[in-house]
């Protein structure tokens, strides 16, 4: 994970999360965070797209399976 | 009941903010909780931390209970549901015009007949609402929808999906006016507000069928608040404006009644729109009531002379136009009423004001203006504050029925907490020497001031300028102003003359900028004077007064500072002159700068 990115959305999963000890590997999924169901993964999902002003789309957020997927979609999509 | 209002502005609406919040509610068990039930053809539970923060913020507990997912019909129309063994005191109602999109999608006959079996819908579930509980209810009505058939011509077609949303917003308001009891969340205000391209954010509703962007869901659950506290008595009753550049452009004392920027075109009609507001505001019942530093009698020939004038004389139910401190008089006003003091809005253009109310009077609602007049109405509007849960024959009638009643009596009366306040401004004055950079204001404060003007000569530059080098015969001052919330710049000049033959020194010129008054720098400027006569070896000040139509406020000036009269002038003005001995030092919240951007000479 590159390691700018990585820093950034420890914040922001500890931000939404209001769990400042969470600690994020890249095989971290929803069964591994307390209290990540369908509604804060909505607030994770706006909370990361105004953290680094990118935009997913409706089959990304969809087919995310864990943090590294995610870290590495955020990868690809800022400039 | 809003302890916090006097923050209005910005309204603090952050959706992640409100989460925060929610988390860390602190309202005490021991309050009676409001029980809020939410219904909704759409995802509600991103809402429900929202309302919980917000009804938190005015101390107010609840207790929610969310409806299924599309289930306001299972729920309402159902008496053994849940909802009714909730036992709420309000029910929400959330319709999204996403799910009318579905629904309008699958019809089975012609739109006139879906349009028709939806308002059947609403009023079937208002009604067993009311049959089965006394609820409030809150019902929105319908977004626009993006979806446009025919291009602009898709208004104009009856069945149009854009027809039928607006028609059943017609329709649902036509019905909630034959009913009590029912009030409409008008979402779609919001969204054109913020604007429906970037209100609707349609991947949210394909993921978990939210209805709008998260970051807009805090104004419509700030919306149902408001209709909330508004069903349990809070209302704005009265609004106190300030009058120059407020309810006019420019200052009446200096510029005269028919100089003041007002009117229904040009740079005076800001004015004349705030004015035509709050006219309205008084003829729905909200009392209107002036409060200005000014001399009375020049506050009152705006009125009087200027017949472009919206707001009449008759329009006040009080009028205060005194130099007091604005929350000695805000306070009178609120007592002579006989209203609280957090049903109060208070209007005014000078930051300094506002602070002052809202150090003094946190309970006052004191929205931050924005600089630019022709703003006023719509930051009034956006900030919602004129919310009201009836309107009767009464309410058009309330502002004769104060005048009636109201024997106000403004009398002087200790400042309070006002030298409390003065010294948490931290004022800070740098008082200096002409120099050629600030000549120009210099200039135009000596040719605009009319009130504070003890003689009223007007210099030109070049007479300032002959001043400035005369570094042996004269002493030309001006003084800049600052504090923690605000940089006066230039507010006031002081020229003097040293005469050592006489042994005095010679006060030609005072004047300062009225929006400075009482804060101590004509005290600290006083001071500062007499501390260069004696460093100069003089024993004796000597001043003039010289009357105009405008500057009476200024008459005993120097007897405030224990001068003598010695001789009447032939122009009636006064000669007046203090013995340096005789002088009390005053005290002053103000300090010197301590790098003087300009050298004092000397």
């Amino acid at each position: 994970m590159d390691n700018l990115i990585a820093e950034r959305l420890s914040r922001t999963f500890r931000f939404v999360f209001d769990d400042p000890g969470l600690e994020l590997k890249r095989s971290t999924s929803a069964k591994e965070v307390e209290g990540w169901d369908s509604l804060t993964y909505i607030n994770l999902i706006v909370a990361i797209e105004s953290e680094f002003r990118i935009r997913f789309t409706t089959a990304e957020i969809t087919a995310l399976q864990n943090v590294g997927e995610l870290a590495d979609l955020i990868g690809r999509k800022l400039p | 009941m809003a302890a916090n209002s006097g923050v209005q502005n910005p309204r603090n609406l952050d959706y992640f903010q409100l989460l925060k919040e929610a988390g860390r509610s602190t309202t005490s068990c021991g309050h009676k909780a409001i029980r809020l039930a939410l219904l909704g053809d759409c995802a509600t539970q991103h809402f429900v931390p929202l309302l919980r923060a917000l009804f938190n913020r005015e101390g107010i507990r609840t207790e929610l209970y969310e409806g299924g997912f599309d289930a306001i019909e299972l729920e309402a129309r159902n008496p053994q549901s849940a909802l009714y063994a909730f036992q709420p005191d309000v029910v929400v109602i959330m319709n999204s015009v996403q799910m009318l999109r579905d629904k309008y999608y699958q019809r089975p006959g012609v739109p006139g007949a879906f349009q028709e079996d939806t308002l059947r819908r609403f009023t079937a579930v208002w009604d067993s609402l009311c049959t089965n509980s006394r609820a409030l209810i809150i019902q929105s009505n319908y977004v626009t929808p993006l979806e446009r058939f025919f291009g602009n011509y898709d208004y104009q077609v009856p069945g149009s999906m854009v027809s039928i949303a607006r028609q059943l917003n017609t329709t649902i308001l036509e019905e909630m006016r034959t009913r009590t009891g029912i009030f409409l969340n008008d979402m779609e205000a919001i969204a054109s507000w913020v604007g429906r391209k970037t209100w609707f954010d349609e991947r949210l509703w394909c993921i978990g069928k939210l209805f709008c962007a998260l970051e807009y869901l805090p104004l419509v659950a700030n919306n149902v608040v408001e209709i909330v506290l508004a069903n349990a008595g809070r209302a704005v009753k009265c609004v106190v404006v300030d009058l120059d550049n407020t309810l006019w452009g420019g200052v009446v004392g200096d510029d005269g009644p028919h100089g003041i920027q007002f009117g229904a075109h040009g740079d005076g009609e800001p004015f004349y729109r705030l004015q035509s507001f709050l006219k309205e505001l008084k003829k729905r019942g909200v009392l209107l009531a002036v409060c200005s530093k000014n001399e009375h009698s020049n506050a009152i020939s705006a009125f009087h002379e200027n017949p472009e004038m919206v707001l009449k004389m008759e329009d006040f139910t009080v009028f205060v136009a005194n130099w007091d401190n604005k929350a000695q008089n805000l306070r009178k006003i609120s007592d002579g009423l006989n209203i609280g003091l957090d049903s109060i809005v208070f209007l005014d253009d000078n930051p300094f004001e506002r602070n002052a109310v809202r150090m003094m009077l946190p309970e006052v609602i004191v929205p931050e203006l924005p600089e630019d007049a022709a703003d006023y109405v719509k930051v009034l509007v956006e900030l919602n504050l004129f919310e009201t849960a009836s309107f009767s024959k009464e309410d058009a009638l309330r502002s004769e029925l104060y005048e009636q009643k109201a024997q106000l009596r403004i009398a002087e009366s200790a400042a309070s907490n006002f030298e409390e306040f003065l010294k948490s401004l931290e004022t800070i004055i740098d008082v200096s020497h002409f120099v050629p950079e600030q000549l120009p204001r210099i200039v135009q404060l000596l040719q605009r001031s009319n009130q504070f003007n003890l003689t009223t000569n007007r210099y030109n530059q070049s007479q300032c300028e002959a001043m400035m080098i005369d570094t042996e015969g004269c002493l030309p001052l001006f003084a800049r102003l600052k504090d923690r919330f605000s940089d006066h710049g230039l507010i006031s000049i002081v020229i003097a003359w040293p005469n050592p033959a006489a042994g005095t020194l010679v006060i030609s010129d005072w004047v300062m900028s009225c929006r400075v008054l009482k804060r101590g720098v004509e005290e600290y400027l006083m001071n500062y004077l007499v501390e260069e006569a004696r460093r100069m070896g003089l024993g004796m000040i000597t001043a003039s007064y010289i009357p105009t139509a405008k500057n009476s406020m200024v008459k005993e000036f120097y007897s405030r500072f224990d001068f003598t009269m010695v001789a009447t002038r032939r122009d009636g003005g006064n000669e007046w002159q203090l013995r340096l001995e005789e002088y009390r030092q005053r005290s002053v919240f103000i300090r010197p700068e301590e790098q003087q951007m300009y050298t004092t000479l000397g």
